[in-house]
């Protein structure tokens, strides 16, 4: 891929001790300036794949490839890892509960941050706080810093995370379904704030299932099924034209908000296996309406066209 | 049409532990006529699953009616409303929390029946099955070994076990994934054409409420501030939140516009006027001091706002 290349996961696969494979095979890249939509069901192994890339998976077994900024991360100590979280890499989830301590004001908890990388003098750091804060739409700063987080709303908490994410201005922020637990209108302040982010020149890698939320936010999508990147490319031409199967009967799934009301959705019957029941050959088999006898066979992840790839016989040469 | 159900200026408050009151419904009158699906939807905390629970009677409302095929019920003992509550049957989001994990299907499905003294169960069992596409295998098996999809798809056997003329389905598809919802969506709307049975749906996916409903009623802060034909009030919203709520949905086909600023206020103590004032971007001066009625502004269509955009 491109000189700009920010992540590249390569064959990435993660296996419990005792041999399941909960991630069998993610290839995928984020570039400054872009952002990436990882979609999929639940399970399917988007918050793995993220947690992967930040080292936080002590016990599982990974292996592939994980470069990030011309490094290989795989296999590298704790040690290096933490430094390498804050400034290089920061992640966001869906419940900012679990990201502050709820005993401390979340400004004391965003000086911390920044200090624990760089040796800037309390009141410095504040006042870093208190810009990130007021950056992120946060009305007030000054005295929302004060706060502890359960005094403020879901989407201020969620502002509050973001600001301490970015609070070392890292290159790359993980975002895991970030809006999945608020409501729809203060959806639309945060999806706003990470295209901001994205804008200025960070890489961002926005995981969620919901595909209105990819157009709208990424320029670049990566549908993950059982464990496996089944397609990924440009989100426009992706939306236009699926490729994959999955990725087909995903966006057919999803109700209309305008013309006619169909008498039924189309829906996709049965569920994804269970990752110690993975099919042997394509994982979307049993429940893809052009399965064929060449299916039987994993199909790899190619690229018929410039830019876009899918795993698919029907794409196969 | 028939009414089913109505409820008058009903209202709800919550005490809370430090004196305050919590207006979790204010001053809600709608009416659900016999077969229809009528759809509540608004942001979280907007009052959609108290409402839902008062209008079957779990719950009495603080002041207001309920009314069932004319007859009130508000207000009536539990004992009094045991006649009814077979009519009247709730589905919720988390089908897991409401299953007893130590039973077996088939003795949690039987259970409606038992308490109302029926008989004919395993037929009814084995029919309700059928309808919801599951195998009467299901009935030795425990909840934990059921997907979400499956688990709602028993929920929902349930809740028809006792024949209801009214289903308040509280989330029902929110906690599944698309496909699965699809699935669901597809079940609910099939179940109500060959039962007849009519069914509030409370929702906050606009697009899972066009394809489910046939009326829509909009709530923000305890109160409806719009009402209509679920396809004419999407297609062409006359209340601004409404229209607010609808842009901000995430689509696939149109980029992200512009968010509504702020937070939804609290409702222990909501603004004067026109609670959606303080977001509005239409507001007025005028909206800050008076708060607006709902009334009719074309056949079929109610708001509450002094500006609607229709
Ligand atoms: N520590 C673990 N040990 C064993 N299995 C795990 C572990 N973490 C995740 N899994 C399993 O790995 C699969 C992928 O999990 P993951 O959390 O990545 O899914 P996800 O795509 O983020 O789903 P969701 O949309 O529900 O958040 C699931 O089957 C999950 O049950
Ligand atoms: N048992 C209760 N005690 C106190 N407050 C409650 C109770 N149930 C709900 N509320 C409050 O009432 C408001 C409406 O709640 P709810 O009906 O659950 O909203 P929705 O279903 O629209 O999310 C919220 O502010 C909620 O916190
Ligand atoms: S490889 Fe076969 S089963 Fe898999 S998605 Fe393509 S056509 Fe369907
Ligand atoms: S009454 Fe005023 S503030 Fe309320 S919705 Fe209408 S225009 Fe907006
Ligand atoms: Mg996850
Ligand atoms: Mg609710």
């Amino acid at each position: 891929m491109g000189a700009d290349a920010l992540l590249k996961l390569h064959h990435l696969h993660l296996e419990l001790p005792d041999g399941t494979a909960l991630l069998e095979d993610v290839s995928l890249t984020v570039r400054r300036g872009d952002a990436l939509g990882v979609v999929g069901e639940s399970g399917s192994g988007k918050s793995l794949t993220a947690m992967s890339v930040m080292g936080l998976l002590p016990g599982l077994k990974a292996s592939g490839s994980i470069g990030f900024e011309a490094r290989e991360l795989l296999g590298m100590k704790d040690r290096e890892w933490r430094r390498l979280r804050g400034a290089g890499m920061a992640m966001i989830f869906q419940d900012p509960m679990t990201a502050f301590l709820p005993v401390r004001s979340i400004g004391a908890q965003i000086d911390e941050q920044i200090r624990l990388h760089e040796r800037v003098s309390r009141r410095e750091a504040r006042a870093r706080t208190v810009a990130l804060l007021g950056r992120m739409g946060v009305p007030d700063p000054e005295a929302a810093a004060k706060r502890y987080p359960h005094q403020l709303s879901g989407g201020l908490r969620q502002r509050a995370m973001i600001a301490m994410a970015l609070s070392c201005g890292p290159a790359l922020l993980i975002a895991d379904e970030p809006t999945t637990a608020l409501d729809v209108t203060v959806q639309a302040q945060i999806l706003t704030l990470l295209c901001e982010i994205r804008d200025s020149g960070a890489g961002v890698m926005l995981i969620t299932h919901d595909m209105g939320v990819v157009a709208q936010t990424c320029t670049h999508v990566a549908v993950v099924y059982s464990g496996l990147v089944v397609e990924q490319g440009p989100v426009a031409a992706v939306m236009a034209r699926p490729l994959h199967p999955y990725t087909q009967a995903l966006l057919e799934a999803i109700p209309p908000l305008d013309g006619p009301r169909p008498d039924a959705l189309p829906s996709i019957p049965g569920r994804p296996p269970a990752p110690d029941a993975r099919p042997e050959g394509c994982v979307f088999a049993p429940r893809c309406r052009f399965v064929r006898p060449d299916c039987a066979v994993r199909p790899a992840l190619r690229e018929p066209e410039e830019g876009r790839r899918v795993a698919c016989v029907l794409y196969d040469a | 049409m028939t009414i089913l159900l109505e409820a008058k200026n009903l209202s709800k408050q919550y005490r809370l532990s430090h004196g305050q009151t919590l207006r979790a419904v204010s001053d809600v009158s709608l009416v659900v006529h016999r077969g229809e699906a009528l759809a509540l939807v608004g942001e979280s905390g907007c009052g959609k699953s108290t409402l839902g629970r008062t209008l079957i009677g779990l719950g009495a409302p603080s002041s207001g009616d309920v009314f069932f095929e004319g007859e009130r019920i508000s207000g009536l003992s539990d004992r009094a409303l045991r006649r009814w509550r077979p009519r009247m049957q709730m589905v919720f989001q988390d089908s897991s929390s409401t299953f007893n994990p130590r039973r077996t299907i088939g003795e949690t499905l039987a259970e409606p029946m038992r308490i109302h003294g029926r008989t004919g169960i395993a037929e009814r069992i084995a029919a309700l099955l059928e309808q919801v596409g599951l195998s009467s295998s299901v009935l030795s098996r425990y909840p934990h070994e059921f997907s979400g999809g499956q688990r709602q798809r028993l929920n929902i056997a349930r809740a028809l076990m006792l024949g209801p003329d009214l289903l308040v389905a509280d989330e029902p598809t929110s906690a599944l994934d698309v496909s699965v919802q699809a699935q669901i969506v597809n079940l609910l709307r099939e179940l109500r054409n060959s039962l007849g049975v009519a069914c509030v749906f409370i929702s906050h996916d606009l697009a899972v409420v066009r394809q489910m409903a046939d009326r829509i009623a909009v709530m923000y802060l305890g109160r409806i501030v719009e009402e209509g034909d679920v396809l004419a009030v999407l297609q062409a919203p006359a209340h601004p939140y409404t229209r607010a709520l609808l842009n901000a949905v995430p689509r696939p086909d149109r980029p992200l516009p512009p968010p509504l600023k702020g937070d939804v206020p609290s409702p222990i103590h909501p603004p004067q006027g026109c609670a959606f004032h303080t977001r509005c971007p239409l507001a007025q001066p005028r909206c800050a001091q008076e708060r607006p009625e709902p009334h009719r502004i074309v056949e079929g269509r109610t708001v509450a706002c002094h500006y609607p955009l229709l």
